[in-house]
């Protein structure tokens, strides 16, 4: 029964955070419980990288876009797929921190130039079945899998001019990893695959580094004592997953390698596999 | 095998995650003069006419001074209501965020119904390159103090209550715009010791740093904590005032940049 409660100059709805300071410990942790609701717990959701994929142009995309036409005609599979920026965003950010812009102007910035990618993958999925997702209207995703059709999300958050001030530095913290991460995250999926140019996640840049070596299948607690400062996705991306409730895998695979990612669909342990372990 | 195609620039071939320190970063300030005032929800607009009026009539007088503000409105007793039995339904941090989006605007809406005659302009979340042509209009721009971050907000440890909500986003505009101080009007004279109005024993507490505010560990704070955690990293926003705006002629003394209330610094 809904009841307005006054008396002291203020007019209140009875609830249990009626009247509450939300700053108060206590009363922030009434709210919790051990488990989120997980919305779309069957669907994969698919990132494919910028620099890694992309800025190689047709030879590295025609062939990833051939394998996604092949996971498609498994009619069971559902998925999400979103698209990394890649140079261009590199671009605007070192022009952007020249000029002395703010960490907010920049991200409000770099979305633009992920979109260009999203557009070019579209435009070559369509024939296949796939169409762009406006930012947050997931709640379509049923008719999309019904019908289908491969949504392309928008994977840059929409932290935008409120990008907060980052831990160190001048860039914002919260890039498409973070972004994509976060979606599979508050809709409950099953995985994030990131497809990217490297057989997975190393403990140093194995561009740079013949010695570096790949992380298998690690579990997220043992994977933050050993990441590396300059790393294949956001700081970000894992900091928020250790504080989350429902994502339990991420896998990272090389997209120039045909099969990789049909794999990962799959749910086979390839590439980089990081699992995360319920709190005990 | 097709290589990599990369544009010349300091951060090609980049992961964007390390920290980035090394670049040479001369920041630029938006718009340094504008004043970034939140409305209180629960402590303002939920107390109605008695409350909101004076308000208003001192950020109408400060606005014919000249002085250059924009609202930013919290939600109160119905965003209180709403993630009360979200939080039942067991619901993601990130649908919390999105449901908490729809009564600061409630608020927007209605201060800038009350301020229609004076200038007053509701605006969207993104809407700050329009800031400019409103404030040469001489219009009070209102806004929601919720950030945009939705689905995208993230989950804290041991609450499913968003981190960032409109204190958060208050502070994040000042330091988006550049500006040097955010304005929190609320119902108490600032930041106490305790919930002052729980705790009679609780004292006022008129200047303090971020940090010494974090290491006191107080059970409870008049801003949102994360707004805190931010301040000694901001790069313009290095001060938060905050006032009782139940008391006369606190609100357009603070618009005129005195220390009134509690002011908490990087």
């Amino acid at each position: 029964m809904t009841e307005l409660v006054s008396g002291d100059g203020r007019t209140h709805i009875n609830s249990r955070l009626m009247r509450e300071s939300l700053q108060n410990r206590g009363v922030l942790s009434q709210t919790d419980s051990d488990r989120d609701v997980q919305v779309f717990p069957d669907v994969t959701l698919v990132s494919i990288g910028g620099q890694s994929i992309f800025d190689r142009g047709k030879g590295a995309i025609l062939p990833l876009i051939e394998e996604l036409v092949e996971i498609k005609r498994d009619k069971t599979v559902k998925m999400v797929i979103g698209v990394g920026g890649g140079t261009r965003v590199r671009h605007t950010i070192s022009i952007a921190v020249d000029l002395g812009l703010p960490v907010g102007g920049m991200a409000q910035l770099v979305g633009a130039m992920e979109e260009l990618n999203a557009i070019l993958l579209n435009t070559l999925l369509a024939p296949h079945g796939s169409m762009p997702m406006q930012r947050d209207h997931f709640w379509d995703l049923p008719l999309y899998f019904d019908a289908g059709i491969t949504p392309i999300a928008i994977s840059v958050p929409p932290y935008h001019f409120w990008e907060p001030p980052p831990e160190a530095g001048h860039l914002p913290m919260h890039g498409s990893d973070f972004g994509l991460f976060q979606l599979a995250e508050v809709l409950g999926m099953k995985q994030v695959i990131f497809v990217k140019d490297e057989d997975g996640l190393y403990d140093k840049d194995p561009k740079q580094h013949a010695d570096a070596t790949r992380f298998g299948k690690i579990t997220l607690d043992e994977l933050m004592t050993k990441l590396p400062d300059d790393n294949i996705l956001d700081r970000e991306l894992f900091h928020a997953w250790s504080h989350a409730k429902n994502l339990k895998r991420v896998v990272i695979v090389n997209g120039l390698k045909h099969g990789q990612l049909s794999a990962a669909i799959r749910g086979e342990d390839v590439g980089t596999v990081i699992v995360k372990e319920p709190a005990v | 095998m097709s290589e990599r195609r990369t544009l010349e620039s300091t951060l090609a071939g980049s992961t964007l995650t390390g920290p980035g320190d090394k670049l040479d970063y001369r920041p630029t300030a938006v718009m340094p003069a504008v004043k970034v005032v939140k409305i209180g929800g629960q402590s303002i607009l939920d107390r109605g006419r008695a409350a909101l009026f004076p308000i208003l009539d001192e950020i109408v007088e400060a606005r014919k001074l000249g002085i250059q503000v924009v609202l930013l409105t919290g939600g109160g007793t119905r965003a209180r209501h709403i993630y009360s039995i979200a939080s039942e339904l067991e619901m993601p941090t990130g649908v919390v965020a999105t449901l908490g989006k729809y009564i600061p605007m409630q608020n927007a809406r209605m201060v800038q119904m009350l301020l229609a005659k004076h200038g007053g302009i509701y605006m969207l979340p993104d809407d700050f390159e329009k800031l400019p042509l409103y404030l040469q209009m001489g219009c009070i721009p209102v806004m929601s103090g919720m950030p945009p971050f939705g689905y995208w907000e993230k989950r804290e440890e041991g609450t499913r209550i968003p981190q960032h909500r409109t204190d958060a986003g208050v502070f994040l505009s000042a330091e988006f715009l550049g500006a040097p101080r955010a304005l929190f009007i609320k119902d108490e004279d600032g930041l106490y010791t305790d919930d002052p109005k729980k705790n009679p024993a609780a004292t006022h507490i008129k200047a303090i740093t971020a940090r010494e505010l974090i290491d006191r560990g107080l059970p409870d704070v008049v801003l949102e904590r994360i707004v805190i955690e931010y301040l000694p990293r901001a790069q313009w926003c290095k001060e938060l005032q905050i006032v009782n705006g139940l008391k006369p002629g606190q609100v357009l003394a603070a618009l005129k940049g005195e220390d009134v209330g509690s002011i908490i610094r990087a």
